[in-house]
């Protein structure tokens, strides 16, 4: 299951078919990308975003809102899902992160977060483009994680405990005996 | 008439630019909550974030600020839905390159930014540049997972259960 998808969804900037006036407009591709290497119920998944400004100008008052978490089944641990910039310079990029948790396993459909802002003189007019979309992700309950990546300690010290008659037991007798019997004796090396 | 223009054009030069950058926030009192990666598990990059709530003595609000982490800069995210720490800043980069320690991530406004950018291109010491605020984040390190697998420690000690009961059985049948 690969999450990460280095998909950049350049955005449909609105056209103006001239080409002088295309370069002084702001561009932005924007990527939303999952940094999880496992998805686990109730533990850390990592979204980042990285919005790079291609065009010639300065993008201003950018606004990036993810509304594909819903409530009922992520949780955010850190980080906003709604962010601001005032102004990203032509060239340059800037990444935001979010931290949530899933609350539920099953697969989960990740989807595009929406980026608007402004290009240019008028500031009233907003372009609005979307982000790359990871896709469908499973995560896996935290049951399933644990049976395959804990280090199963309790498990270990049950089966230790376990094992521990069929060879204390005999050696307990042997060892009694010994010492009832093997007192006056001159240790071997 | 020509010292007219002069003030005017100075004017213009020197209070026009503040006036129009806004507010510079004085005496800062800061509220922070900071997030490092710290399982391998949940990010094959490690990322910081540091959420804060700023508050000015001059009640300066919805200030534009900047980010420095080791010569690293960084534009500060505002979001009006976090009523409790309105300003974010984040960054990630491979585990390697943030290692476990403290980060001192200095904010700078407007003014300091472009401060520090003049700093930084002309190869000046950027310590120079006054900061607004610093927020120390302690990274403890990512966990990898365990150095030895659990199955391998079970292994050793019942390999050693059963070199010492041959050891102690070949005495035996020695003697």
């Amino acid at each position: 299951m690969k999450v990460l998808v280095a998909l950049f969804v350049l955005f449909a900037a609105v056209f103006n078919g001239n080409l002088a006036d295309e370069d002084s407009q702001a561009r932005l591709l924007a990527s939303k990308n999952i940094l999880n290497q496992y998805l686990v119920e109730n533990k850390d998944l990592t979204v980042e975003y990285r919005i790079f400004n291609i065009g010639g100008s300065v993008a201003q008052k950018v606004r990036l809102q993810d509304d594909s978490f819903p409530e009922a089944d992520f949780k955010v641990v850190a980080g906003n899902l709604q962010a601001y910039w005032e102004r990203i310079a032509p060239n340059t990029n800037v990444s935001h992160s979010v931290i949530l948790r899933p609350l539920n396993f099953g697969y989960f459909n990740f989807t595009a977060a929406e980026v608007s802002y402004s290009s240019g003189e008028d500031l009233t007019e907003r372009q609005v483009g979307y982000t790359s979309a990871p896709g469908e992700g499973g995560i896996v309950s935290f049951k399933d994680y644990n049976r395959r990546f804990s280090p199963h300690f309790v498990d270990w010290m049950v089966f230790a405990v376990m094992t521990l008659p069929s060879l204390g037991i005999p050696f307990l007798l042997w060892f009694s005996s010994k010492s009832k019997y093997d007192t006056t004796k001159p240790k071997k090396s | 008439m020509h010292l007219a223009i002069k003030t005017i054009a100075t004017f213009c030069l020197l209070v026009a630019p503040v006036l129009v950058l806004g507010e510079t926030c004085s005496n800062p009192q800061v509220k922070s909550s900071v997030y490092t990666t710290t399982e391998a598990a949940s990010s094959m990059e490690t990322v910081f974030i540091v959420q804060f709530a700023l508050k000015c003595a001059n009640s300066a609000s919805n200030l534009n600020l900047f980010a420095d982490v080791n010569g690293r800069t960084f534009p500060v995210t505002r979001s009006e839905d976090n009523s409790d720490y309105l300003y974010q800043v984040s960054f990630s980069d491979e585990n390697k390159n943030l290692p476990s320690g403290t980060y001192d991530v200095k904010f700078y406004d407007e003014d300091g930014y472009s401060n520090l950018r003049k700093a930084q291109r002309s190869g000046d010491d950027t310590s120079s540049v006054q900061s607004l605020f610093s927020i120390a984040v302690q990274h403890p390190g990512v966990w990898k997972g365990p150095l030895v697998a659990s199955e391998i420690v079970a292994l050793a000690v019942s390999a050693s259960v059963f070199y010492f009961a041959y050891i102690t059985r070949s005495k035996l049948q020695s003697s």
